[in-house]
């Protein structure tokens, strides 16, 4: 389970550059469907990497799935030598993602996202299309059901 | 209508597997749903993911 206005407060509080992507756009854009983790797609820039290091810290980031106890290190040269990381935290589970089938890295993504505010914060989120996109990339079973129910969503807006 | 990207030209054409899934979407849920705030579904979310970790805990407590 996730926070989301922690998890929000926190990533926005250290000026970290992200795009929220997945099931929590999913659900700004009105989806009903459960997730569980917070997707997000993160700036490799050297200063972000040192901003979503700082946030997460004090929040024991480690990697989900992995036996308790192996040398992972939450520092930038993690960040550099990895892209893609699902994390377990204090707030709950985090997937940060420096690129996404269908849709890029942040900086390609940025154009086709607008402004959200919520709990007070400003978040970026694709808008649907995009987030059509990058699900019809991702391509797996679950994948084609949200991607159905993006598609009404697009239709019910339409209407 | 196609994009072109890092990894991957993705349509946004209809697709007949995504149609056959869109039959079984819920319209009168997603109506409800898009009346409430991005706030409000962000902290709905937060509440379902409360109650199935509830069930998933009282689960594993029952049936191990």
């Amino acid at each position: 389970m996730i926070d989301f206005e922690t998890a929000f407060g926190v990533l926005s509080r250290a000026g970290v550059e992200f795009i929220v992507v997945g099931g929590t756009a999913a659900t700004i854009h009105g989806s009903a469907r459960l997730t569980r983790d917070l997707d997000i797609v993160y700036r490799r820039t050297p200063e972000n990497l040192r901003r979503l290091i700082a946030a997460l810290r004090p929040h024991h980031p480690y990697l989900r799935g992995a036996q308790p106890g192996l040398p992972f290190r939450w520092d930038e040269d993690t960040l550099k030598r990895g892209l893609n990381f699902t994390l377990t935290t204090s707030l709950g589970d985090i997937d940060l993602l420096g690129e996404v089938a269908g849709g890029g890295a942040y900086d390609a993504l940025l154009p086709d996202c607008a402004t959200v505010k919520v709990f007070g914060i400003e978040c970026l989120c694709p808008d649907l299309d995009t987030l059509i996109r990058i699900k019809r990339a991702a391509g797996r079973p679950k994948d084609l059901e949200a991607v159905a129910e993006l598609e009404t969503l697009r239709e019910e807006n339409d209407r | 209508m196609t994009r072109a990207n890092t990894f991957v030209e993705v349509s946004l054409a209809p697709d007949p597997v995504i149609e056959a899934y869109k039959k079984d979407v819920d319209r009168t849920l997603l109506r409800e749903r898009l009346k409430r705030s991005v706030e409000e579904r962000l902290r709905d979310l937060t509440r379902l993911q409360a109650v199935a970790e509830e069930l998933r805990r009282a689960g594993r407590e029952t049936f191990g």
